[in-house]
């Protein structure tokens, strides 16, 4: 309860200090173009839930700012790959970077992956009688969703955290029941650290889980842990902040156990190696003691030319302003809602990508 | 039904005939009619041919027996088989009908010819209350109330009464039994309502007869009502059993949305229709998968169809018996 | 039928045992209406604010959720135009079954896949108009408004037809034969004496398919998909009551939950509203 009051506190400083931002802003903006086609209209997009959260306070602050509306329509990233590519969306979103195949599947055009924000699954849990801070690693984790580990005092628990009094109920599992970007995170990060895992479900958007019950969207997890006590499940942080969630200290790759908060989460997006296409992965790819092993980037996709997709210039127009908005303004309200904003190296590329996206050859730029 | 042949033959105009100017309405009318009804029966057949078009691939893939008989449902491998959602769909709906079915002839019975006069109209209500209630609205409900409050009596009777088939082991919120018990809940009203419909129709001398042969109430139900109404009751039955199968929202709810079939009625499973339900947003650009859904969607249907075949041949053969 | 033998203790106590089981089960059949009502009102009616109804769903993670304002103008309009296709059609298809088609082989065939259409499962209609319409582009966009009315009429057609065909044939044959031999022809006797002898039922049946297709999730959630914003234009994503409840179920956020409970509520009264004015409209022309 407490947290949650600090960060609705903190929700309304930033508003207040991004009224004052966006007063300026405007001001420019009026100065300049008076274009009226881009304003107002709306744009449609769909996919992760990962960073719905983010998306939704800037599709409310983005519509005051421009008048445009932000229909995004959180199905998870699986849905949101399959509607950009189907080309029923705009703009979609994804957690974890198109796969080759997925790639080849998009005729409509040259996909581009704009990162936004960073943000760390949390592993959430609701027993009683266990407070947060459950001290757990890659292979535990995994033995936990391969069904292995079926009471919450099990020996390999134990282990972990010396000293704490672990309940003795049944650990109930839940995952994700849609194709989702937060699944093939999380289960890359427990393949790399369980062998067992990954001979036996690997990682995916979706996997076949050996036990639990499925849920829709974080949020779905999120409610499934909720309501039943002795389950785990893997969320992002403000969706386990928002529920006051237990969440566990997991273990990175320089072996210390790391709380997922914004620092921890800022940690893991420093070092990394990003390719031209921008199709990185964070998961335990930092060796920063203070990164959170299961964070990571999560992406916009639109085509390289919305207009040869099908998307009238208009349109198109307000896609960039969005993207504009989601790099510009945007990397300031993401804090507020515990997202890490992009390292300075990687938002300048994310940037470059924005300002290459053109209509019918001709470049867009931002009204 | 040949009345529109009522007009006179021969020559000249006699006083039956109608003007021919308004025999034209008649047969526009006519021809309308039967072109809508046309039009319903090509919808059907390219509804059918789409479905079967779209589920090709699917089936060219893995083959019809083996898709619907195989268990693997396996998204991230491109491996469709369907039988963990075919098996969760009918035990749902087996458990919808065990309960639904009973209590919903029992109510109608009771309403028609048991409770006073006085009652009957409000108690018919409010048992059509449930039908205005919306799938999405049991899902809810079942999500926030059956499924916490159900829990411990559900692992109680896991734990004593583990010697039944199906029952035993650690019980999962989300289930098919609460999906079941949920479906009961909605077939409810369709199964009693037609039933009661039925039972208006027995003819007053039935029950008179067997009341005046000095029958108990109970005995002027058996002997009287039931017979005359059993086609009728099988026909309910029948269309609450279609409307349980293909129920979608309710259930992708409460399902649990695992598609593994469970070992006992406490665990989480999958039915064809939450599964087309959670994943046709995200096959749209992966075509096996889409088909498989589609072919899913196919499954669907032809169980539909024969429980429509199945309604057909009992309530001839209930016709036959009445 | 046998003569009974005089009224036995057994037989008594049997009648008196099987009396109390269907009075008992009726009591059973109740007991979900009754929670189901008590949790609609109590949580419902706590969410329930004038701005609920006046305000659009917000989509914000902190704050105000809003309201449900875009899903009530969705669902109303929606249904509309559902029902605008699917009554005329239906009862015209009632009105060949039973005025013309009769025991006909092509009458029974398309008693039959009415029969089945009434089988199908809603999120099939869904699945179909997705493949047929929305993935096609149809009228330009992707998912629309329209696109939602046309499977739910799908959805409603078979039961408008269904109904009106059991209550046009139970009007009898002699009011009918009656008029003919009037003199009256055929598309009077249906205009003037089969249809309004019908009415009341046509009302029940139509009323009954548009309260089911008002509260139906599965063919909007991919044909007119879940918005926020309010819309008037039918060819735009559109929202709906109980898409927008769907969508807030098993939100872990209690004002989400709150939404959908209020959501539900609303829904719940909508569909009792029309079925009594159903109610009244045929208790009326009873009278008449």
């Amino acid at each position: 309860m407490r947290r949650t009051r600090t960060i609705t506190a903190l929700a309304a400083a930033g508003a207040l200090a991004l009224g004052a931002a966006a007063c300026g802003s405007s001001d420019k903006g009026g100065g300049g173009s008076s274009t009226t086609g881009p304003k107002g209209g709306t744009i449609s997009g769909a996919g992760a839930t990962f960073p719905q959260p983010v998306y939704e306070e800037w599709a409310s602050r983005f519509k005051d700012q421009f008048g445009t509306t932000v229909n995004y329509n959180p199905i998870g990233s699986g849905g949101g790959i399959a509607q950009f590519t189907a080309g029923t969306v705009d703009f979609g979103a994804t957690d974890s970077a198109m796969k080759p195949e997925e790639l080849a599947a998009a005729t409509k055009g040259k996909p581009v992956h704009v990162p936004t924000v960073f943000g760390a699954i949390t592993v959430s849990y609701n027993v009683s009688g266990l407070d947060k801070g459950l001290k757990l690693d890659g292979k535990t984790i995994a033995d936990l969703f391969l069904g292995k580990i079926k009471k919450w005092d099990d020996p390999a628990i134990k282990a972990l955290n010396p000293g704490t009094k672990l309940p003795g109920s049944n650990v109930t599992i839940v995952h994700r029941s849609d194709e989702s970007g937060t699944t093939k995170l999380f289960t890359s990060f427990l393949e790399e650290s369980n062998p067992e895992w990954k001979s036996k479900v690997g990682s995916d958007k979706t996997v076949k889980w050996p036990t639990g019950t499925g849920a829709k969207g974080n949020d779905g997890v999120a409610g499934a842990v909720k309501q039943t006590d002795g389950a785990v499940g893997y969320v992002e942080e403000a969706y386990a902040l928002q529920n006051n969630f237990a969440t566990a200290d997991v273990k990175n790759k320089a072996g210390q156990f790391v709380a997922p908060t914004l620092q921890s989460t800022s940690a893991a997006g420093e070092g990394l190696q990003i390719p031209p296409d921008l199709r990185f992965s964070a998961i335990n790819a930092s060796a920063n003691p203070k990164a959170y092993p299961i964070a990571s980037a999560t992406f916009l996709l639109v085509y390289q030319d919305m207009c040869k997709a099908g998307v009238s210039k208009d349109k198109a127009q307000r896609v960039v302003n969005w993207l504009n908005y989601a790099e510009g303004d945007g990397q300031k309200v993401a804090p507020e809602l515990q997202y890490a904003p992009l390292p300075a190296q990687l938002h300048q590329l994310a940037q470059a990508k924005v300002d290459g996206l053109v209509c019918n050859g001709a470049p867009l730029k931002g009204a | 039904m040949e009345a529109g042949a009522v007009t006179a033959t021969g020559g000249g105009r006699s006083i039956l005939e109608r003007p021919p100017l308004s025999r034209l309405p008649d047969r526009l009318l006519r021809w309308g009619l039967t072109a809508l009804a046309a039009g319903v029966l090509a919808l059907i057949a390219y509804f059918f041919l789409r479905l079967y078009n779209d589920a090709h691939p699917a089936f060219a893939r893995f083959g019809v027996l083996d898709f619907v008989f195989r268990n693997n449902w396996d998204v991230s491998q491109e491996v469709f088989h369907a039988l963990p959602l075919v098996v969760g769909t009918l035990i749902t709906s087996v458990i919808a009908l065990a309960i639904g079915v009973p209590v919903a002839v029992a109510t109608a019975l009771y309403v028609t010819e048991l409770c006073p006069p006085r009652f009957r109209g409000p108690l018919t209500l409010m048992v059509e209350l449930l039908a205005a209630v919306p799938s999405v609205v049991y899902g809810l409900w079942g999500f926030f109330f059956l499924v916490p409050k159900l829990r411990p009596a559900e692992q109680w009777f896991s734990d004593n009464l583990g010697f039944l088939p199906f029952v035993g082991g650690p019980v999962a919120g989300p289930s098919y039994f609460i999906a079941g018990l949920i479906l009961a809940i909605m077939i409810l009203p369709i199964v009693s309502a037609i039933s009661r419909e039925v039972m208006a129709t027995v003819p007053a001398e039935h029950r008179e007869a067997a009341l005046a042969l000095g029958a108990t109430r109970w005995e002027m139900i058996r002997m009287a009502v039931l017979p005359y109404s059993r086609a009728g009751i099988a026909g309910a039955a029948m269309l609450g059993l279609g409307r349980a199968i293909g129920e979608t929202i309710a259930v992708t709810i409460v399902i649990g949305n695992a598609p593994t079939i469970g070992h006992q009625i406490f665990d989480q499973g999958y039915t064809l229709a939450a599964v087309i339900a959670n994943e046709f947003g995200e096959a749209a650009s992966v075509p096996i998968h889409r088909a498989a859904l589609i072919a899913a969607a196919l499954v669907l249907f032809v169980l539909t169809l024969v429980v429509n075949l199945a309604a057909r041949y009992f309530v001839r053969r209930g016709e036959r018996i009445g | 039928m046998t003569m009974l033998v005089p009224l036995s203790a057994r037989r008594r106590r049997t009648d008196r045992i099987a009396r109390a089981t269907l009075a008992a089960a009726t009591g059973l059949a109740l007991v979900p209406l009754a929670l189901i009502l008590y949790y609609l009102l109590k949580k419902g009616l706590g969410a329930w604010s004038v701005s609920f109804f006046t305000e659009d769903p917000s989509g914000r993670f902190f704050g105000s959720a809003g309201g449900i304002r875009s899903a009530i103008l969705g669902t109303v309009e929606m249904v509309a135009l559902a029902t605008a296709v699917a009554v005329p059609v239906g009862i015209g298809i009632a009105l060949y079954l039973v005025e013309y088609g009769g025991g006909s082989r092509f009458a029974q065939v398309v008693r039959y896949f009415v029969d089945v259409m009434t089988g199908v499962p809603s999120i099939v209609f869904g699945l179909f108009v997705y493949i047929t319409l929305v993935l096609a582009g149809t009228g330009g966009g992707s998912f629309a408004g329209w696109k939602g009315s046309i499977a739910l009429a799908l959805l409603m057609l078979p039961i408008v037809t269904r109904s009106a065909e059991v209550v046009l044939n139970l009007v009898p044959n002699s009011l009918r034969e009656a008029a003919l031999a009037l003199g009256a022809p055929r598309w009077r006797v249906m205009a003037r004496v089969v249809l309004p002898t019908a009415l009341p039922g046509l009302m029940t049946g139509t009323l009954l398919a548009v309260a089911r297709a008002a509260g139906e999730t599965a063919p909007l959630l991919f044909t007119a998909t879940v918005v926020q914003g309010m819309t008037l234009n039918l060819n735009a994503p559109m929202n709906s009551l109980p898409a927008q409840i769907f969508k807030d179920v098993g939100q872990a956020q209690d004002r989400l939950v709150q939404r959908a409970w209020g959501a539900a509520l609303t829904l719940v009264l909508m569909i009792l509203v029309l079925t009594t004015i159903a109610r009244l409209v045929q208790r009326r022309s009873r009278l008449a």
